[in-house]
């Protein structure tokens, strides 16, 4: 990737740009600049796969010169016939506000958030979007009408931080909502058991949706550096706690290692893809691994 | 190793304060907002654990810096070995140059024995020469250059005053005290006992001197002299003159001395007097006339001695008439004056006589022609009244000033302008300040007692010289100019009191006329080193003038312009011309102290060389064993500045680093 596009990828650049919208498009269009192809690469062009006439389908769309040559009718489909639909879970619990550089895990959620219903709409997909904490703060139903991505990136823009993170409930509500097949993607700092997040998310899955989950934290979360003894306060229970910086450079280290790894193989077992994201690392590497799965979807 | 003041080391205790901060304060800090806690573990040893001291460089300078305070004010000290200090000696050579030092050949015989005392040092040796007398003289400062120090020991001559060896002593402890230098005294004297302080204590000497009394003369040479003189200063009626003189000898033979009065050089009378052995005797000369002006006169006893200037006491005694009083009394109370003049008239030592007039009349007077002038309560005055008076009393004169009721209408005081309000209505007199010249000798005011009182509020610097019972002043001195005003808070007759009815009013009246005309400072004879005062303030500009008993000015041109005071310190007469244009005679005679030649005992004087150290030439083992307290809270300061700098380095530092933490 080009240095130019690259540095327009990088979070620390990224908040001090206003408007979620400039930044989603900034976002995408130094992304796929760095792939070096057309934004609408394959999309609804592109050949994809024949499928045999079944009576009601649309004559239009049956190759004749296939059924000269083999006298068998078959529809030629198109990549853009296999739109699919995009959900967008942005967790906004209190400790999503941490950060300990230029940008919050919780901006760097909404950039993300922006960048990738961004990219859904290029790409024709329905995109929607569930804020959570505790609870749904904001539902916004996938759709591809004209106008929807304003939607979204408007609720992004507005999603503020809530206290507690409770993936239960947001997940039994997006059930309720989540008929159609689809891709789930899920942007938390998963601050919750493994057992619990994969429990919670599972089912999605069994519905034959993909489900991604974007791991965001911040540097200091995975190494935290403690010059002295410290009291900390957690941001979502306000529970204070005096931590040694022996503790913060050894166990605790060790505890989120071991974290991230439980939820990344539980994650897997569960067919779930899983994602770690630092918030100092640029987007690029968030979005390339939407676009791989999505292309798997195809 | 000590401390002069320990109690200060209880300030150590403060080093709990930096302790607090480093370890309880600091651990104290705002939370730190982090998202979750869930991979954080509450354990009481990462609690205890991490209460650990921090910036150990900066507690360590902290509590130096307390340590060191709490150090320098208890002020430790070290015994030292004064070797150092002790092996630089100065000897001090002290020559007696009283006057009876007059004696014979005793100054020549002390000079010899300096000049022996000196040459016995070694090379290197500082010495320094001072002259005793009842002052100290450095006539050198330390030196070993022995031709400077010859040529002050041949300078020294004897003088008319009289030695005082607690003055000499006075001043070697302060030299004691003052230099790091073992003090190697020799005192060359008569070693007169009359020169020994009243408490023997006054001759302790400091640790690091020793004494050598060198005596020089006979221990008990016999000495004639005249003793004293009384003479009234000024004399209005010689018929009425009466003078006493006392012939004393001391470790003499009985013997008859003829004893003569002389007037200008000139013998009007001559007695002889048998004088006992040791003794004293007393020659009265009545009623020898004495012509108009001062006079220079002299009692003088012959045979001449071995000590010829206290054969003979100088005296001055001045011929005039009485001098007038103007008595300024209110219209229509010429009656009130009558108390006061009766008074005056009765005491005719005082050489004055009252002159009563109206004070409505009082702007036709030459004030300057009187003595002095007395107020009567007379209210207020007309402005070319009170202007002629003050530039009288600036000028050097002087008034009585009494006050009544007419006075208190006015509530200020004619001349001075204090303030006056009534007070009680009876009251009697509280104390009296007899020591005060303007009171000497004047008694208690028993039973007296006052009635409308006034409550005189005097001008800051005023002398409050009696008072009443309440405590309010009833006679008050204040200066103005040259001249001097007395305030008497009542009246001089029987109006406002019976003080005119008690014993104690005519030496109140004759004192009070007797200091405001200036009688009491011109006394006939003084005895030598006594001051005189040449004006009142040093921003009068007229010159004074002193001329000595040679004939020479003795002021310089700075010092007739400028000093208050000189000393008479020569035997003879003195001619003074005061800045404010009167002039004295003055006669001086040495002090007759100096004429008992007495030495002091051998015990005592044994004594006093015991009270210093009395090793003159000490050991080297000695010397190294002597120790003295050796003080070190400068060190101690000066470690604590350090380490305020240092403390102030490692502050800022480690505040830069907290600020860039957080």
């Amino acid at each position: 990737m080009p240095e130019a596009a690259n540095r327009f990828l990088d979070p620390a650049v990224l908040a001090e740009i206003a408007g979620l919208d400039l930044i989603a498009k900034t976002v995408v269009d130094g992304f796929i600049a760095g792939l070096h192809r057309s934004p609408d690469f394959g999309f609804s062009q592109e050949f994809a796969e024949y499928r045999a006439y079944t009576p009601g389908d649309d004559l239009r769309h049956v190759d004749w010169n296939v059924f000269a040559r083999t006298e068998k009718a078959y529809l030629k489909r198109y990549r853009g016939e296999t739109n699919t639909s995009v959900m967008v879970l942005l967790d906004a619990s209190a400790s999503m506000g941490f950060r300990s550089g230029a940008v919050r895990k919780f901006d760097y959620s909404k950039f993300l958030a922006s960048a990738l219903v961004y990219l859904a709409h290029l790409q024709r997909d329905s995109a929607g979007l569930i804020v959570f904490h505790d609870d749904v703060a904001d539902f916004i139903r996938p759709s591809g009408r004209q106008g929807q991505l304003m939607r979204l990136l408007h609720a992004i823009d507005n999603a503020q931080l809530g206290k507690r993170t409770d993936f239960r409930r947001p997940f039994f509500e997006l059930g309720q909502f989540l008929k159609r097949r689809g891709i789930a993607i899920l942007i938390s700092d998963f601050f919750e058991n493994p057992d619990t997040i994969v429990r919670t998310v599972e089912p999605l899955r069994f519905r034959g949706s993909e489900l991604i989950l974007f791991h965001v934290l911040d540097p200091e979360e995975i190494e935290p550096q403690l010059g002295e003894a410290a009291l900390l306060l957690d941001m979502e229970t306000d529970e204070a706690l005096e931590a040694s910086p022996d503790y913060a450079r050894t166990e605790y280290r060790e505890k989120i290692a071991a974290h991230i790894q439980d939820l990344r193989s539980k994650a897997q077992a569960a067919g779930i893809e899983y994602f770690l994201l630092r918030t100092d690392r640029p987007l690029d590497e968030a979005l390339r691994e939407y676009f791989t799965i999505r292309q798997g979807r195809i | 190793m000590g401390f002069f003041s320990p109690w200060f080391l209880a300030g150590i205790a403060a080093i709990g304060l930096p302790l607090w901060l480093h370890l309880l304060r600091q651990y104290k800090r705002a939370p730190r907002p982090f998202s979750s806690l869930m991979f954080f573990e509450r354990r009481v040893q990462s609690s205890v654990k991490h209460r650990r001291l921090r910036y150990l460089l900066l507690l360590s300078m902290r509590m130096a810096l307390l340590v060191l305070l709490a150090l320098a004010f208890a002020n430790p000290f070290v015994n030292r070995a004064a070797a150092a200090a002790t092996r630089r000696k100065l000897t001090i050579v002290a020559v007696d140059r009283s006057f009876s030092m007059r004696y014979g050949d005793r100054m020549r015989d002390a000079k010899a024995q300096a000049h022996r005392v000196l040459n016995a040092l070694p090379g290197r040796q500082l010495a320094q020469v001072i002259a005793l007398d009842s002052r100290i003289e450095n006539l050198t400062q330390p030196e070993n250059d022995r031709n400077i120090l010859s040529a002050a020991i041949d300078s020294i001559q004897p003088n008319d005053r009289a030695s005082s060896f607690g003055e000499f002593v006075r001043a070697l402890r302060v030299m004691d005290q003052t230099t790091n230098t073992r003090l190697e005294a020799h005192l060359i004297g008569d070693m007169q006992k009359t020169s020994m302080p009243p408490d023997f204590r006054d001759l302790q000497l400091g640790p690091r001197t020793a004494l050598t009394l060198h005596v020089i003369g006979n221990r008990n040479a016999p000495n004639w002299a005249v003793e004293t003189v009384t003479v009234p200063a000024r004399i209005y009626n010689p018929s009425q003159t009466r003078l006493t003189a006392t012939i004393a000898g001391w470790q003499t033979p009985a013997a008859s001395r003829e004893v003569s009065l002389v007037l200008d050089n000139r013998v009007i009378a001559s007695k002889n007097v048998s004088v006992p052995a040791s003794g004293r005797a007393q020659v009265e000369f009545l009623s020898f006339d004495v012509p108009y002006g001062a006079h220079k006169g002299e009692i003088r006893i012959a045979p001449r001695d071995n000590l010829p200037d206290d054969d003979a006491f100088p005296f001055s005694v001045e011929r005039s008439d009485p001098r007038k009083v103007l008595f300024l009394y209110a219209g229509g109370r010429a009656r009130e004056a009558f108390y006061y003049k009766t008074a005056i008239d009765s005491a005719s030592d005082t050489g004055l006589v009252v002159q009563i007039a109206p004070v409505e009349q009082a702007a036709s007077f030459d004030f300057s022609k009187f003595a002095f002038v007395v107020l009567n309560d007379v209210g207020d005055l007309d402005t070319p009244t009170a202007r002629g008076l003050c530039a009288y009393v600036s000028g050097g004169g002087a008034a009585l000033i009494t006050l009544g009721p007419d006075t208190l209408a006015v509530g200020r005081v004619p001349l001075s302008a204090d303030r006056i309000a009534p007070g009680y209505e009876t009251q009697g007199v509280g104390s009296v300040d007899n020591q005060d010249p303007a009171l000497l000798g004047v008694g208690r005011f028993d039973n007296v007692q006052f009635s409308g009182t006034l409550r005189l509020s005097p001008k800051p610097g005023a002398r409050v010289i009696a008072k009443f019972a309440d405590g309010s002043p009833l006679l008050v001195e204040e200066s103005m100019g040259e001249g001097r005003i007395l305030i008497f808070a009542s009246t001089l007759d029987n109006e406002t009191s019976d003080f005119p009815l008690h014993s104690s009013f005519l030496p109140f009246v004759a004192q009070t006329g007797r200091y405001l005309a200036g009688g009491e400072e011109t006394p006939s004879s003084v005895t030598a080193g006594t001051p005189v005062v040449l004006r009142r303030a040093r921003a009068q500009s007229a010159a004074a003038d002193v001329i000595g008993p040679d004939g020479k000015h003795e002021l310089s041109l700075r010092d007739a312009s400028q000093a208050l005071t000189f000393d008479l310190d020569r035997n003879g007469f003195y001619e003074v011309q005061r800045a404010n244009g009167r002039r004295l005679l003055m006669a001086v005679h040495a002090d007759r102290r100096e004429s008992d030649l007495t030495t002091a005992d051998a015990e005592t004087l044994a004594l006093w060389r015991n009270t210093g150290n009395t090793a003159v030439e000490p050991s080297p083992g000695s010397v190294d064993r002597e120790t003295r307290p050796s003080s070190l809270w400068r060190y101690a300061m000066l470690l604590v500045l350090i380490s305020a700098v240092m403390e102030s380095v490692f502050a800022s530092r480690y505040l830069k680093e907290e600020r860039q933490t957080a």
